[in-house]
């Protein structure tokens, strides 16, 4: 008899769905490339001194005065649009992950602390969250990139300001379920302290359904940058994300040089898509109703 | 001498699961005569309940019927298609499962659930389904069918909406109703109405039943002949009050032997005495603690009061007059009750009579909206706008120890967290002091480092009594500890807080529903009704010369096993 261990029960269950399993394995690949980005690229994008400029808007698989193939075309600096993607990649996950990361504490801080402490501290947090849930993200993302002005900062804040109230929701609802639970009213027996029962008692038992939320608004703080960057709001021209990269080809696309903007738009969906499908199988798997 | 209705013959039904074979049923054969009430008793896992799906083909994925043959009135039913099996079940076969809120479609009227039920087998109009529907209501003495017919399930108690689930049970007129252990879930009370009730319409409709549960004196009020299940298997079968007086098993001896009803009060219990080790010393000052016998733990004119609290805009329209403002209940209505030091004081009451709410005020978990609980003179719990329990020398187990142990914790961290918050050990004395307590408990100081999920229910309840007494208590609330535990391993914790509290000087606060395990282990007892304590005294004066009308239907509905007569 095999041990299992939930760890790997949860793995093998994992990968009975094909799709996800795919989508798992193109977000660790594409993570790999972004982290790896300098070893991996062909040209290091950032250096002024690779782009010549007689190498601009060329096509797919020119090959460029410094010997190499461009497999994926120029951009209109010169520079290797497979090169940009993969940095831009790497901008888009870095700043997709810190604020997700930081919109999860902060909201799941919050959600579980109006749900422990309940009553009119509740009913005031819960609505205002409701309250910024009734804007659709994009426009306050867009206001507070615009007041702030532009820089990656910013950026983080505004995608942090746009994304926390989806995980104090989710956190508010799990923890307020969490603290029905007898094994809460006997660490309030004991006593503990209200510090302890919320953070070694109903936040751990909370996580499940804030994982899911994680992994479903990393790929939409990734969306939300670029959106914000396509438009201008977003990171400066220094660092440019999928988001900017798509924008620069914007104005050529009509000019039949579609691969400026068409293949950041390919990966920044590749990359979305994939996250989402993954976000998915896990809340379909953390879900005893939908289990079989 | 009739042909059997039922004849099951060597019935094998295995659950296929990644770690081999779970043979639930391995090898059962019994036979029903038509009118015949059969008991099948046996301890969680022991089969019981796989058997009654198996008869009426509702065994699930993985499980199958890897062999045996059901035949019913002659005709084979394993192998049956699934089309041929829903013609049989619910016509000819019947069943009436634990929890009538889980059975009954939520969404659906009465009336409608019945119809439904109607049209499976027969064309029937709308008029004639409502009179059938009445009458079937009727049948099992639901007041008033006619107007109960239109309600919802949620509108029933849960006594009512089992009659509801008999009825439709019962709607075909069935040959045998199949019934998994009907009234687990209900009050005594209740429970005593629905068995004189059902015993009545199997006698009037010459109904032959199969009656599921762990419950022997249940069993024994009702069935003609009894089987004992355990492992999978029918280990003894014979006429009811044969078994129940003179059992022949080792195992059936074991399990009345178990029943706290049938031992002296305070007297260990038969199953599971085993030497446990001696809990750690006290550290804790005991030097302030009265004397045994004195007043303890004081409640004084404690109510607890819930209410929804309004919002903004509620409250605005409830003070236009435009809304009804939200009610009140008072789940526990003044009440005063003194714990003497050393004494178990049993809580008796259905549910909802705010025992659980009155334990959990006294073991500083809610505050009292009014009146004070206070130990040794001193409050439970600080007063002010958000009080908090500030003693540590009442503690509480649960009764679900499923629901009470936090799973992402190991228990070792568990039993010494709270320990170490109040610094009762120091983190490294942690190891050892918990080592000590799982041993007194009766576990292996060595499984400290696992999980909850990986132990049993009445394991798990131990660790929950560890949990408890390593913060070194003088009164611990137990609220119904042993209620969702099987009969032996209830025998088991019953020995272990006796043998606890013998060596502990502790004083319980015992909440329970089961009159026989509070006679077995209290030294007085309170009976609560609807927020409210109606009768007081010592267990044994109370159980032999009840005062309150209460009090007395109460025993009265405590089924009772036959006396063997010697």
């Amino acid at each position: 008899m095999r041990e299992t261990t939930p760890l790997s029960r949860f793995l093998s269950e994992f990968s009975s769905n094909r799709t996800a399993a795919i989508a798992a394995v193109v977000v660790l690949l594409i993570v790999a490339i972004a982290i790896l980005a300098p070893l991996v690229a062909p040209q290091d994008p950032y250096d002024l001194a690779n782009l010549v400029l007689r190498d601009a808007r060329r096509p797919p698989g020119y090959v460029g005065t410094q010997g190499y193939v461009h497999w994926l075309g120029t951009d209109s600096q010169g520079r290797d649009l497979l090169s940009a993607i993969i940095y831009g990649l790497r901008i888009s996950l870095e700043m997709g992950v810190i604020a997700g990361g930081i919109a999860f504490l902060i909201g799941a801080f919050v959600g579980t602390s109006a749900a422990y402490v309940g009553g009119r501290f509740e009913s005031l947090i819960m609505r205002i969250i409701d309250l910024q849930l009734s804007f659709p993200a994009i426009l306050l993302a867009f206001v507070i990139a615009a007041m702030l002005g532009q820089g990656r900062y910013q950026l983080i804040m505004a995608l942090i300001f746009a994304q926390y109230a989806y995980f104090a929701r989710t956190a508010h609802g799990a923890a307020s379920a969490e603290r029905q639970k007898d094994y809460v009213e006997a660490a309030l027996s004991v006593p503990l302290s209200h510090t302890r029962v919320v953070l070694k008692h109903i936040l751990p038992n909370s996580l499940p359904p804030l994982i899911v939320v994680g992994t479903v608004q990393v790929a939409s703080a990734i969306s939300l940058e670029a959106t914000l960057s396509f438009l201008g709001v977003g990171l400066p021209p220094t660092e440019p994300s999928l988001g900017m990269l798509i924008a620069n080809g914007f104005q050529y696309l009509l000019s039949g040089r579609y691969w400026i903007s068409i293949y950041p738009g390919i990966a920044l969906i590749l990359f979305i898509v994939s996250l989402n499908l993954v976000g998915d199988q896990i809340r379909d798997q953390l879900n005893p109703r939908l289990r079989r | 001498m009739t042909a059997p209705l039922l004849e099951v013959t060597d019935l094998r039904t295995w659950f296929a699961t990644a770690r081999g074979e779970i043979k639930a049923v391995d090898g059962v054969s019994f036979t029903i005569n038509p009118g015949e009430v059969l008991g099948l008793v046996g301890e969680s896992g022991s089969g019981k309940s796989i058997t009654g799906f198996s008869i009426i083909g509702l065994i699930d994925e993985p499980g199958r019927i890897v062999e045996g043959s059901i035949k019913l009135e002659g005709r084979e039913l394993t192998g049956l298609s699934a089309s041929e099996l829903r013609q049989i079940r619910g016509k000819t076969v019947s069943m009436v499962f634990q929890d009538p809120m889980m059975t009954l479609n939520p969404v659906l009227s009465i009336e409608t659930q019945i119809r439904l039920a109607l049209e499976a087998h027969e064309k029937i109009g709308a008029d004639e389904a409502r009179r059938r529907a009445i009458a079937a209501l009727a049948q099992v003495r639901i007041p008033d069918p006619e107007i109960k017919v239109d309600y919802y399930p949620h509108q029933f108690s849960g006594g009512m909406r089992q009659r509801v689930a008999i009825a439709i049970a019962l709607l075909h007129r069935p040959k045998l109703i199949i019934c998994d252990e009907p009234t687990t879930a209900l009050d005594v009370s209740v429970q005593a109405e629905i068995l004189s009730e059902m015993k009545e319409l199997v006698a009037e409709l010459g109904t032959a039943l199969i009656w599921i549960s762990h419950d022997l004196a249940v069993v024994a009020s009702l069935a003609d002949r009894v089987a004992v299940m355990r492992y999978g298997q029918i280990v003894e079968t014979g006429a009811a009050l044969d078994v129940l007086t003179h059992p022949r098993h080792d195992y059936t001896k074991g399990l009345l032997d178990a029943l706290p009803s049938r031992a002296k009060p305070g007297e260990m219990l038969a199953r599971g005495a085993d030497a446990d080790a001696v809990p750690p010393p006290r550290e804790a000052a005991t030097h302030e603690v009265p004397p045994l016998g004195s007043p303890y733990l004081v409640i004084e004119d404690a109510v607890k009061i819930y209410q929804k609290p309004a919002g903004l805009i509620q409250s605005l329209a409830v003070r236009a007059g435009w809304a009804a403002p939200e009610p009140i209940v008072r789940a526990v209505d003044g009440v005063s009750l003194t714990l003497h030091r050393g004494e178990v004081l049993g809580l008796v009451g259905e549910s909802g009579s705010g025992k659980s709410t009155l334990g959990r005020m006294a073991a500083g978990i809610y505050a009292p909206t009014a009146g004070t609980v206070r130990l040794n003179g001193k409050a439970v719990m600080s007063g002010g706008r958000s009080p908090v329990k500030i003693t540590t020398r009442v503690q509480t187990i649960f009764q679900d120890p499923f629901a009470s142990l936090n799973g992402r914790m190991r228990i070792g961290d568990i039993i010494a967290e709270g320990p170490i918050a109040h610094r009762l050990i120091t983190r490294r004395d942690a190891p050892d002091y918990v080592g000590r307590w799982l041993a007194a408990v009766g576990l292996d100081p060595a499984l400290s480092n696992r999980f909850p999920h990986q132990f049993s229910g009445g394991q798990r309840q131990r660790i929950a009594i560890a949990r408890a007494l390593a913060m070194q208590p003088d009164v611990v609330v137990c609220d119904e500890p042993v209620a969702s535990l099987d009969v032996s391993i209830q025998a088991q914790i019953i020995n272990l807080l006796i043998k606890l509290r013998r060596e502990l000087d502790l004083s319980l606060i015992f909440i329970s529903h089961d009159l026989s395990v509070v006679r077995h282990l209290c030294d007085r007892v309170a009976i609560m009704y609807r927020g409210r304590i109606v009768e007081e005294g010592g267990a044994a004066e109370i159980y032999d010369n009840p005062q309150h009308d209460y009090t007395k239907r109460l025993l009265e509905a405590v089924p009772v096993l036959p006396e063997a007569a010697e």
